[in-house]
């Protein structure tokens, strides 16, 4: 794993080093720029000197010249001296070559002889009298190894104490980074340490980079919390819910063994077994919300609203026709979205069954698709029943809640599992009182 | 013993009243809880059977108002609701007695007897004056160690009159007691089993009161 504190140091001490090098550079060339005029000088001097010299003694020999070494410059500078107009060397520095450093023209040159590079100053000294032949070549020269090595001291000068202080820098600097960090590590720290059922809020943060996180985490923790309580809620509900059919049927069972009469027995049995398939159908209803909760990974289709409601519509008819209520499919506009079929059908099929099963006195049943302008698709399941009291109506959808008065037998379940497939669909849940102001309308708009 | 059921699920309401009524209970049910406090407002029950999500007004609501009008009949809270949490509260808010869907009939029948028997100051549970021996959960009669076959209204009548001995209970005050609603009253029911009592048992067991009622008398203290 690769740590932010690791990566911080190695990032400063980096670019430390980077710009301490760079500084080392342009030293580097600033000297040898420096350094190259005042040698330069320096060997133009010499030449003077030497010039004022030899041309008062000249001697017929060749002379070897011995030298003291001053400091460790000085015995880098060579000369030479030619006389009969460069033809004879008079004489040379020690360390000077035999072979001529330049030739008759005078000024600064750089000159590669007998391998070795050299930096020279040649200059001409004519005798008193004026002979040709008796002029001097005077060169004086500096190997250029001198002047590149003194520069390169003068840079590594500069360099050592990086050497020294990178580590001090380096130690300097995890210290900081690891007190900057402090507040990460703590808040790291809190989040390791908690129990995976621990859903409380982390204290907020006065930190500006950090208190996203830890809004964002405490956002996240409510409402995994949320859903987890949902959950337990939902559980316990369910429980609770199918308690009372079993009751039921326990009671009306004892009934049955202790009652006398043959028709009294059959009527408790028959209810009885009434009990059973209102246990069954609300086990249906849980499982078919349970399932909607995982729901989210299948792909969508394309829907032709229309159709998928005209299957539903033709499997309830019967049903319809046996209760007297008028069961009908009314297409305004073709409707096409992306969903899952098979959970639309579902929707589709526990409004119409709300309509036809909890619509007291209704005729009629109409399904209705079509387009609002700005507002995309829309489903409408109205009836032309008593219709629900405002009040009611909100609380219509509410898990195992069943309304005042109501005489069919229900889960208390379908709305939920209506909500959850329009929620999943992007599509809203309302409820309004028929367009002639009675029975219930139940409308799902869809986005897009 | 006239009891009130109180329950919103009709196969769940349907099987109260069934099986109350084998155990020898005369049974009304409502199934929401305005109507409940109505029917407590009205009518002399011996105990309350509870459920507690109701619509309308919640079992807990019928439970506050029917204590708040301080009315001390006996209340059975029959619930689906099974914390701890919510058995406090219902114990707290003034019921007697809590039983958790699913349930046992009988254990039913048996809890609201009990309760009965409590709230008319009775501990035991078999009523006993001048040698009649009543028992309500065998429903069975003795008069001086013999077993004496009674009609089911004979025997919740005889068990009303030693329930509330030594007090003058009036025709009225006695169907109230006995019969559900819907029963059909004959005009003379209550004079018709008095003497029916009287033949099997022994005549001067119950006192007529003339132009008032009837009384079950408290033996004499020795």
């Amino acid at each position: 794993m690769r740590s932010l504190r690791a990566r911080l140091l190695a990032l400063v001490l980096g670019l430390v080093a980077v710009v301490w090098a760079g500084a080392a550079l342009l030293t580097w060339r600033d000297a040898r720029y420096e350094l190259d005029a005042l040698l330069d000088a320096h060997l133009a001097q010499a030449a003077t000197l030497l010039v004022a010299q030899f041309s008062h003694e000249l001697d017929e020999l060749e002379l070897e010249y011995e030298h003291f070494p001053g400091n460790r410059y000085e015995q880098r500078v060579a000369f030479q001296v030619w006389g009969r107009e460069g033809r004879r060397l008079l004489f040379r520095s020690a360390n000077a070559p035999r072979a001529p450093l330049g030739d008759a023209r005078g000024g600064f040159r750089s000159v590669r002889v007998d391998g070795a590079d050299w930096r020279v100053y040649s200059t001409r000294a004519t005798s008193e009298d004026g002979d040709e032949d008796e002029r001097l070549l005077i060169h004086v020269a500096e190997p250029l190894s001198v002047r590149t090595n003194l520069a390169a001291g003068i840079s590594l000068h500069l360099l050592y104490p990086l050497g020294l202080t990178l580590p001090l820098l380096g130690l300097l600097l995890w210290w900081a980074v690891s007190v900057s960090l402090r507040p990460l590590t703590a808040l790291a720290q809190a989040v390791q340490q908690r129990r995976p059922d621990n859903l409380s809020a982390l204290p907020e943060q006065q930190l500006a980079e950090l208190a996203p996180l830890t809004q964002r985490l405490n956002q996240l923790f409510a409402r995994i919390a949320r859903l987890i309580d949902n959950e337990r809620r939902f559980t316990a509900d369910a429980a609770h819910e199918l308690r009372t059919p079993i009751a039921a049927i326990q009671a009306q069972l004892q009934v049955a063994q202790g009652v006398s009469g043959p028709i009294a027995r059959k009527h408790a049995l028959q209810q009885a077994l009434d009990g059973c398939r209102r246990a069954t159908h609300l086990i249906g209803q849980l499982l078919t919300l349970a399932r909607l909760e995982s729901q989210a990974g299948v792909a969508l289709e394309r829907c032709e609203l229309g159709e998928l409601i005209a299957g539903v519509v033709a499997e309830l008819a019967p049903e319809a026709l046996r209760r007297g209520v008028e069961l009908a499919l009314v297409v305004d506009k073709p409707v096409l979205l992306a969903g899952w079929p098979a959970l639309l059908q579902v929707l589709v099929r526990n409004l119409l069954e709300n309509a036809l099963r909890h619509a007291q006195g209704a005729s009629l049943v109409e399904v209705r698709i079509g387009t609002e302008p700005g507002q995309g698709s829309r489903l409408s399941v109205c009836d032309d029943g008593q219709g629900v009291i405002a009040a009611e109506r909100e609380k219509l959808g509410r898990r195992f809640y069943r309304p005042a008065d109501t005489l069919a037998d229900g889960s208390g379940l379908g709305l939920s599992i209506v909500r959850r497939i329009a929620e999943l669909h992007q599509a809203q849940l309302h409820f309004e009182s028929g367009s002639t102001g009675r029975g219930l309308c139940v409308v799902v708009r869809f986005g897009d | 013993m006239r009891v009130l059921v109180v329950e919103d699920d009709r196969l769940l309401g349907d099987a109260l009243q069934a099986g109350l009524k084998q155990a020898g209970f005369g049974v009304d049910w409502v199934s929401d809880g305005l109507a409940a406090s109505h029917a407590l407002a009205l009518e002399p029950y011996a105990a309350l059977v509870l459920d507690l999500g109701l619509p309308g007004r919640s079992g807990l609501e019928v439970l506050g108002h029917l204590r708040r009008s301080g009315r001390r009949l006996p209340v059975l809270i029959l619930t689906a609701r099974d914390t701890v949490q919510d058995r406090i509260q219902g114990l707290d808010q003034g019921a007697d007695d809590y039983l958790i869907k699913p349930f046992d009939m009988g254990e039913l029948a048996a809890r609201l007897r009990a309760l009965i028997r409590r709230s008319s100051g009775q501990p035991a549970p078999v009523l006993e004056l001048h040698g009649v021996r009543l028992d309500p959960a065998a429903h069975a009669v003795h008069y001086q160690g013999q077993p004496v076959t009674l009609s089911a209204r004979e025997f919740a009548l005889l068990q009303v009159l030693m329930l509330e001995a030594g007090r003058v209970l009036s025709r009225t005050q006695l169907e109230e007691r006995l019969y559900a609603w819907g029963e059909e009253i004959e005009s003379n029911a209550v004079e018709v089993h008095v003497h029916h009592l009287r033949r099997k048992l022994f005549a001067r067991l119950i006192v007529t009161v003339r132009g008032v009622g009837y009384l079950l008398p408290r033996p004499e203290p020795a």
